[in-house]
């Protein structure tokens, strides 16, 4: 098979050589990673940007919103690449990579990227031109002359939106790809091209082994914005080299919960069941929004079990219509490892029971000892159940370096309560179960506004 | 202790450990005492019992080794897997940490003669099938300072049960004294007397790494040889095992089949070992392998079904062993590798693989080694 090109690079020499990577099961090519590459596509970005810093913002909003037409259309050959490219290079079901492709998609659309404008910057115009603002001046957004993304993890889509969200400040972007998923910000930006070729040059994107001295300085050097996903250690690594005086927005890897209180659960829990589900099968649990853990609030005890019933009836159901992807032999082991040891810990103890599918499909564990307890992911979900809401949000401020989002499932008066409770303990976004998988595309991503934080603010006092 | 069938179960299997680790041990027999052990565990350590209930198979209805239900490393840091109403002589635990707190396997053990009957009767097996004395220079932290170490425990015991005068360790729980060692393997080298080398394979990498930096060889007079085992944790890089056994031979002279892996764990009693410097020994040939005495069978199963994949065939390593009467016998491991009539290969961890998307994982729980 031929191999997949994973770069889109506007400044590419005829003959550069090339080398070759596996992402999961898609062989890919890409440019062997030299400093003179990387300072030519820079080069190449800083005239892009002169022309990009002249168009009203709107262009950006037109022509990101073409591409996403083609990678939403399941017609169109762009689309089918994706499907077939995220799907081998990930390893998710193709129902589920359709499903995240679906809904990845709709947040690139015009009237979803018009909502983030206006949500972050109020009049979208303050990026073309000055702006009356309170008191004797006007004010301007700029957007960083060059930004630089290092992505990480297999998430389809994660890495698009933060490229259009630098594109939307008329930024441009040299991004370095994940070998999880470099397959999408290609596409995306071979789709951008076709529907705005000066567009498409603001955009450089490629893969190189994560820590390749000689790209990541060039990069780092040139860069005033650097965005940078991954693990503790990448992060450390990208903010030690990053060039003094450039701005860093870091997206680490983070966990999200649920919490159930005593008063959803007076009726039929199927329906929540479905809800509950769907968000822990959703990137097979792999995503920042998955939820590791349920709590309970179960003060007399009879309500957790049934709920699990309920769970288990519902992942089995979303496993027929979204089946989880394929699983490598560290994944699957693991999966075995954690459910013998709750089942053992439950004969021991009685305080565990597990619940689970064909093979490793899903598996649900219902724990009731105090405490948090991380997922192996791939579809590992616990119930945990607690006397009160507290003891729920007590558990879960001890993870508060990592929390991002819980779901709750509550009477609607107790939801401002509950939410600040779960604020106050770092959670940046509390949602209902069902929307827990697909925050929109102005959310306070991990607390901050995704606009916002790219921009700087200049005052005009005439 | 163990309790009276225990102890008398005990004495059946040190009938078998006596006649050494390539004595015989037909299919059979193997099977008849894997089930009586089976039955002891069942009955003694009551988790186990829901978890064979759960599972349909219990004494009576299993007829064969490969059917006893194998309880994952994993639930040695959950529960204790410990005969009911023994009182254990020892506990050794695993090194690693989870999410802000420490939670370690812990193998709680009965009876510690079998253990150092089993571990005797495969290290001089394995290594010293010559009945050579040596001294024995070790990296390894004696037993006296690190009480909850399965290694140090076997370092120390064959030491003293097994060296030569000049036996000596250079480690201790705060590290290594290297120049110590390489003043003691100078001096062996100068007298010309050969010598037993024990330690990790991160602390071999890291006394090469300093003997490669230094310039410095030692040759090492014949008849040495070397033990290593463990994972490379420490090491502060992966050293690929050809890599090492290359090294082994630049720096200290020592060809292949006189560099010795050994392959336990914390959850086992029993070791396995490379078969290379018993078969040279022997004069046969075979290729490289692990081989297991009598009283341990491994399997390898498919990491998805767990069911047994055809011989020859890599997945998950499980293992019984009969030596672990006062715990539970059959272990499924974290370990990749595969199993054939002639022994064992190795071929790595299927464990704390990084996380693939952008939500925390529980490598850290993962990232565990034998301590």
């Amino acid at each position: 098979m031929t191999p997949f090109d994973s770069f889109h690079l506007p400044a590419l020499p005829a003959g550069h050589p090339m080398e070759l990577m596996t992402a999961g099961r898609l062989k890919c090519r890409f440019p062997a990673p030299t400093a003179e590459l990387i300072e030519q596509t820079v080069e190449a970005l800083r005239e892009a940007r002169r022309t990009l810093g002249r168009r009203p913002v709107d262009d950006v909003v037109e022509a990101v919103d073409r591409a996403a037409v083609r990678l939403a259309d399941p017609g169109d050959p762009l689309r089918q690449e994706a499907e077939d490219g995220v799907g081998r290079a990930t390893g998710y079901s193709p129902a589920m990579t359709r499903l995240v492709l679906d809904r990845m998609t709709a947040d690139w659309r015009a009237p979803a990227l018009r909502r983030l404008l206006r949500a972050e910057l109020g009049d979208p115009a303050a990026l073309d031109r000055f702006l009356p603002r309170e008191g004797d001046r006007r004010t301007r957004a700029y957007g960083p002359g060059l930004s630089f993304h290092v992505f990480a993890g297999n998430v389809p889509g994660v890495a698009v939106t933060s490229i259009v969200r630098s594109l939307l400040v008329k930024a441009p972007v040299l991004a370095k790809l994940a070998s999880g998923e470099p397959v999408l910000p290609v596409l995306f930006a071979r789709a951008l091209t076709a529907a705005d070729p000066g567009l498409g040059a603001a955009v450089a994107t490629t893969y190189w082994p994560g820590g390749t001295p000689e790209p990541e300085r060039v990069a780092l050097d040139a860069a005033d914005l650097v965005v940078v996903y991954g693990g503790e250690e990448a992060v450390a690594s990208v903010r030690a080299r990053a060039a003094f005086g450039s701005r860093l927005v870091v997206h680490g890897p983070r966990l999200s919960a649920g919490l159930i209180a005593a008063g959803a659960l007076e009726g039929d829990p199927a329906t929540l069941a479905r809800d509950v589900a769907r968000a822990v099968a959703t990137f097979d649990q792999q995503g920042c929004v998955s939820p590791h853990a349920i709590w309970i609030e179960d003060p007399a005890g009879d309500l957790t079990d049934r709920f699990a019933d309920a769970l288990a009836v519902a992942m089995d159901e979303v496993e027929r219509v979204l089946p989880r992807g394929r699983l490598d032999a560290a994944a699957t082991s693991t999966i075995h490892q954690e459910r013998g040891a709750a089942e053992l810990r439950g004969h021991a103890t009685g305080t565990t029971r597990v619940l689970t599918g064909d093979g490793t499909s899903w598996t649900v564990v219902v724990d009731r000892a105090p405490g948090f307890r991380p997922s192996c992911l791939n579809r590992f979900v616990y119930l945990r159940p607690v006397a009160r809401v507290d003891d729920a949000v007590e558990a879960l401020a001890g993870t508060a370096a990592y929390l991002q989002s819980v779901a709750i499932a509550a009477p609607a008066e107790l939801w401002g309560d509950v939410a600040h409770r779960l604020a106050m303990a770092g959670a940046t976004r509390v949602t209902t179960f069902d929307r827990l998988p697909w925050p929109p595309p102005e959310w306070h991503h991990d607390g901050s506004g995704p606009l916002q934080e790219l921009v700087r603010w200049v005052d005009l006092e005439d | 202790m163990l309790d009276e069938a225990g102890r008398a179960l005990r004495d059946e299997l040190l009938q078998v450990i006596r006649r050494g680790a390539e004595g015989p041990l037909d299919d059979a027999a193997f099977d008849t005492l894997a089930l009586r052990v089976f039955a002891y565990n069942h009955t003694r350590v009551p988790a186990y019992a829901g978890y064979c209930r759960a599972r349909g198979r219990e004494p009576g209805t299993v007829t064969s080794w490969r059917d006893i239900p194998a309880v994952p490393t994993a639930a040695f840091k959950e529960v204790t897997l410990l005969a009911g109403g023994a009182e254990a002589e020892a506990v050794f635990r695993t090194s690693g940490t989870t999410l802000g707190r420490a939670q370690r396997g812990a193998h709680p053990v009965a009876d510690l003669s079998i253990y150092r009957h089993a571990l005797r009767a495969a290290f001089a097996t394995y290594l010293l099938p010559d009945r050579a004395r040596l001294p024995f220079l070790s990296l390894v932290p004696p037993a006296g300072d690190v009480p909850d170490s399965s290694l140090s425990f076997m370092v120390t015991d064959v030491q003293e049960r097994f060296g030569a005068e000049g036996s000596a360790t250079f480690a201790d729980p705060d590290g290594l004294d290297l120049p110590g060692l390489d003043a003691a393997v100078g001096a062996a080298v100068a007298e010309d007397r050969p010598i037993l080398l024990l330690g990790t394979s991160a602390a071999f990498i890291h006394w090469l790494d300093q003997l490669v930096a230094a310039g410095r060889r030692h040759p090492l007079p014949d008849g040495s040889r070397l033990m290593d085992t463990g994972g490379y944790k420490g090491a502060g890089r992966d050293v690929p095992p050809d890599a090492l056994r290359q090294a082994y031979r630049d720096r200290l002279g020592l060809p292949a089949h006189h560099c010795i892996n050994e392959y336990g764990m914390t959850e086992m009693l029993s070791q396995l070992y490379d078969a290379a410097l018993a078969d040279h020994h022997a004069g046969r040939t075979r290729p490289p392998r692990k081989a297991a005495p009598p009283w341990v069978r491994s399997v390898a199963v498919d990491p998805e079904t767990l069911e047994p994949v055809p011989p020859g065939a890599t997945g998950l390593l499980r293992h019984l062993d009969l030596a672990n009467i006062g715990s539970v016998a059959a272990i499924q491991t974290e370990d990749l590798g595969r199993v054939d009539e002639q022994g064992l290969v190795l071929e790595g961890r299927a464990a704390g693989a990084p996380p693939r998307g952008c939500s925390i994982a529980m490598d850290l729980i993962l990232r565990e080694t034998r301590g």
